[in-house]
């Protein structure tokens, strides 16, 4: 490792953008060094927001407590994914793995969340004649052998 | 070594992170998806259960983490800067903040195990234990009743989720105190601190899950 | 800049390496805590070759069962857990880490050029994630074996009395998926920061972006399965209700999440067989490989379409009719892709000038094997015919021949080819063809017959049919020994070859991706001088110098350093 020469490496199979120059530190530093002034201000929204969800939980919105609730915690994760996660800065490869598994979230979420409630009514029938009692594990009747 | 610099070596390390935090989502999405199934069935149940937990330790908790997050930041920073103190610093306050989240975590789990607030059949709360507001919908609802109606299943879910983060941020404490052995050491320079990112990276996804459970589990309207 | 061993004197003389990676240290010890990609590909290599010789085993046992329509050799619980145990070990210990974590693993840095993975320790660790979940299912099988099918749908799996073998089970899948997704991730990593210069995505050989395909495949959806059977785990153990009916969950629910896993892990099983199938076709047709973009990105569209499909093994679970229709429709889409490929290697076969080596043999077996595999998908795609067939023989010949019919024969293709790369030696050739033609017409013989039967009504997973499914039996067993006996001739020349094989040259093939450049077998840090990049397919660089000696770069391309082709 000390034969390396002290100038930023310079890395030659960039995806997406090279590295942003640091505007702050020491000469020949990796990466980008984030003020502490910004990491404060990001912490200081990211505690706004959660009283913010904490109040509106309070108050009887329907359908759409859920969807603000929801709302604000997709706005208090961006904001930790791009400031403390430094995605504002990185490689533009690296958002588009995160872009790419929430991508694979939904979908997962939502196909079952659609195939489920379609079938739904199937349960609910059977279990109007059939109601779910109580097992305790102990008298579990299901054991095989 | 196989790397012909060090910034190559730094950024391979963060693509092969961000790839483990990708798969980190997938990991967590089936969860996810199991509470947002059970929550559209048991609508009413889910809401009610909302009560037997405490919106205020999970939103000290709430706290607590986004406060690591920012002191995992820091670190970094630090590193980046050669800022010796205030690494060890940082890297500290970020393992506390860890532990402080378990010992609450600890005392809602414990109180929970106590009244019977548990998962699948083994749920079985006394009707003296139970929510005001649930009992003044249904008086005399006994825990079984409840059970059968998908409060069980709102319970294996809550501690599974919970149980599974709760599990990352035990890993995040031992790697935070591994980043400080090797930073009492000396090993992180302006140049090589890939380290103390990479984990900082992966103690914000745990962040990240915490602000969608918190929401999810505690504030159900 | 000097092209290394292959630049010797035009005397064709070869200089074999008297240091070379397998001997730079000695000891057990040197092996266990290696972090050379090469010795740990080996150790894969026998690793995944016992699991299929389980695996093997199990099915042997089977078919020797199926031989008549009454008990034979295996009581009916038995069978259950035979078939379980060859399910899962071929799958979990076999078919999926089989290519990538072995061949892959070797080839992958070294058509690079590059020194190493991305991540050596990761890969080390991999190798023994690996190892414990074999060691896990070794236990199982001492414990009583498991019974559940390798599915392990509840409730008949979690849902009963809390027992070891299950437990186990569990544990190892989800073990052995850490180590997949970490094998996966490694190769990404590698992909995008070791490739020398003047190597864009697009001169990569194909190999690669069959692995690359791979590995997003085992990286996004690997964790799914691990969380499933951990869920299953904890559930079997406390009895939370969440997938378990009898106490307030919902059974599909683990088949959605199961199969979001195992649909498109049947691509992470044929992706990398795939990309073998590239490397031969085109190297023993000595020519340019035909539509290399489209071969390339159509390994990238398997895995994305792979995402979107894995309903179609849910059509009679009791999944909705809306979820049916539309995964039935995705699924056809699968079918583009696949027949892209196809499409292409026939096409690089037209015109070239065709040797029919021992993987050449394998490589046209799998094109057969697979078209056959991937049409009778189709049928099944289709919901109709699906109702009518699910759960017959005519899914076992169908997956069978897609899924352990392309990859077992990429799998030995591959290694007849990176065999002498890998150890310095030269199998016996003769024999190697007839054990290639052996699996060829075992393969068929075990599976064709099964078509018919399944079509005809013979349910999967019984151990006592119907008389009038006896002749299907009987052949498909005699089948399944033609197979087994092909295996025990191939694993006789291989490990005979070790140590009485004929020394191999650098490059015998003639093939022009970059790891031919090195020694057989490489030097400890894969190259002694760095390799000339140049197209994975520029077969007009490489001279032939005699049989014995196999190619050689040629003079102008040593000297100036650059790939005479034109075609990039």
């Amino acid at each position: 490792m000390t034969d390396v020469p002290y100038e930023t490496g310079h890395d030659h199979n960039v995806q997406g953008h090279d590295v942003h120059e640091p505007h702050e530190g020491l000469p020949g530093t990796i990466g980008h060094v984030s003020s502490w002034k910004s990491l404060v201000k990001v912490l200081g929204a990211l505690l706004v927001l959660t009283v913010i969800t904490v109040a509106v939980a309070q108050v009887d919105l329907g359908r759409m407590n859920i969807v603000g609730a929801l709302g604000i915690a997709c706005v208090k994760a961006s904001i930790v994914a791009l400031w403390f996660m430094h995605l504002r800065y990185d490689k533009r490869f690296n958002f588009w793995i995160l872009v790419c598994s929430l991508a694979f979230v939904a979908w997962m979420v939502g196909y079952i969340l659609m195939d489920s409630a379609i079938y739904q009514h199937n349960i609910t029938e059977y279990r109007k004649d059939h109601p779910l009692t109580v097992k305790p594990i102990e008298s579990d009747g299901h054991g095989h052998e | 070594m196989h790397f012909d610099t060090l910034h190559q070596q730094y950024s391979t390390g963060k693509l092969a992170m961000w790839l483990f935090l990708g798969q980190e989502l997938l990991f967590f999405c089936g969860l996810f998806t199991a509470y947002a199934v059970y929550r559209g069935n048991h609508q009413e149940m889910f809401h009610y259960a909302h009560y037997f937990l405490d919106w205020k330790l999970g939103g000290l908790n709430t706290v607590v983490l986004l406060t690591s997050s920012l002191t995992a930041a820091w670190s970094v920073r630090c590193a980046q800067l050669e800022q010796r103190k205030g690494l060890l610093i940082t890297l500290a306050l970020t393992f506390l903040c860890a532990g402080a989240f378990m010992v609450v975590k600890y005392f809602e789990y414990s109180h929970k195990l106590h009244i019977g607030a548990v998962w699948g059949s083994n749920f079985g709360v006394a009707t003296a234990d139970l929510p005001p507001a649930l009992l003044e919908k249904y008086p005399n609802m006994t825990g079984e009743q409840l059970q059968s109606m998908g409060m069980g299943t709102f319970f294996a879910i809550y501690f599974c989720m919970t149980g599974l983060h709760g599990i990352h941020v035990l890993v995040g404490m031992g790697l935070y105190a591994w980043l400080f052995v090797r930073a009492l050491r000396g090993s992180f320079n302006r140049r090589y601190y890939g380290a103390v990112d990479n984990v900082a990276l992966y103690w914000h996804i745990v962040d990240m899950i915490w602000i969608f459970l918190f929401p999810l589990l505690y504030l159900i309207g | 800049m000097a092209g290394g061993i292959v630049e010797k004197p035009a005397s064709g003389e070869v200089i074999h390496p008297k240091v070379h990676y397998l001997n730079a240290s000695k000891g057990l010890k040197s092996w266990l805590v290696t972090l050379d990609h090469k010795r740990i590909a080996i150790m894969y290599l026998v690793a995944v070759s016992v699991a299929l010789l389980l695996g093997g085993f199990w099915a042997v046992l089977l078919r020797t069962e199926l031989l008549g329509p009454r008990d034979m050799i295996l009581s009916n619980d038995w069978y259950n857990r035979a078939f379980t145990l060859h399910g899962a070990v071929m799958v979990f210990l076999f078919i999926i880490p089989g290519i990538p974590a072995s061949l892959g693993n070797f080839i992958l840095p070294m058509q690079l050029g590059a020194k190493d993975l991305a991540l050596p320790r990761v890969n080390l660790m991999s190798w023994y994630l690996y190892v414990i979940g074999l060691v896990f299912f070794l236990a199982v099988l001492f414990l009583g074996g498991l019974d559940t099918g390798w599915t392990l749908y509840p409730p008949y799996s979690s849902g009963r009395d809390i027992q070891w073998n299950l437990i186990l089970s569990y544990s190892a899948v989800f073990i052995l998926g850490f180590s997949s997704i970490l094998t996966g991730l490694n190769f990404i990593a590698t992909m995008h920061k070791l490739r020398p210069k003047g190597m864009s995505m697009y001169h990569m050989p194909l190999f690669l972006w069959a692995l690359y395909a791979t590995s997003l495949i085992q990286v996004l959806a690997t964790p799914v399965v691990g969380l499933t059977l951990g869920l299953s785990l904890v559930e079997h153990m406390f009895k939370i209700g969440i997938f378990l009916p009898q106490y307030g969950g919902d059974p599909v629910m683990y088949q959605h999440f199961f199969w979001f896993y195992s649909h498109p892990a049947v691509y992470i099983m044929v992706l990398p067989a795939m990309g073998v199938q590239s490397e031969v076709i085109a190297t023993f047709s000595r020519k340019h490989v035909f539509g290399y973009k489209a071969i390339g990105w159509s390994s990238i569209a398997i895995a994305a379409i792979g995402f979107i499909v894995w309903g179609h093994h849910m059509f009679v679970s009791g999944q909705s009719p809306t979820a049916g229709i539309i995964f039935s429709l995705l699924t056809f889409f699968v079918a583009i892709p696949s027949a892209i490929k196809v499409f292409n290697w026939v096409a690089t076969l037209y015109k070239g000038s065709i040797d029919f080596k021992s993987p050449m043999i394998y490589a046209l077996s799998f094109i057969y094997l697979f078209g056959i595999g991937g049409l009778t998908g189709l049928f099944l795609a289709s919901i109709a015919t699906n109702v009518h067939l699910h759960d017959t023989y005519f899914i076992i010949a169908h997956f069978h021949m897609v899924m352990v019919g392309s990859v077992l024969t990429a799998f030995l293709g591959g290694v007849h080819y990176w065999w002498p790369k890998m150890t310095g030696r030269m199998y016996n050739e003769t024999l190697g063809r007839i054990a290639a033609v052996m699996v060829f017409i075992g393969f068929n013989v075990t599976f064709m017959p099964q078509f018919v039967a399944g079509t005809r009504g013979m349910p999967r997973r019984y151990a006592n049919y119907l008389d009038e499914f006896t002749i299907f039996h009987q052949i498909s067993t005699i089948g399944a020994y033609i197979l087994g006996a092909a295996v025990v001739l191939q694993a006789g020349y291989l490990i005979h070859s070790l140590f009485k094989g004929k020394k191999a040259p650098p490059n015998p093939w003639g093939a022009a991706s970059l790891e031919w450049q090195s020694t057989s077998p490489p030097d400890f840090h894969n190259f002694t001088e760095k390799p000339i990049v140049m197209g994975a397919y520029d077969f007009e660089n490489w001279e032939l110098v005699s049989e014995d000696a196999g190619y050689r770069l040629k003079r102008e391309v040593v000297e100036t350093g650059k790939s005479l082709s034109k075609v990039h």
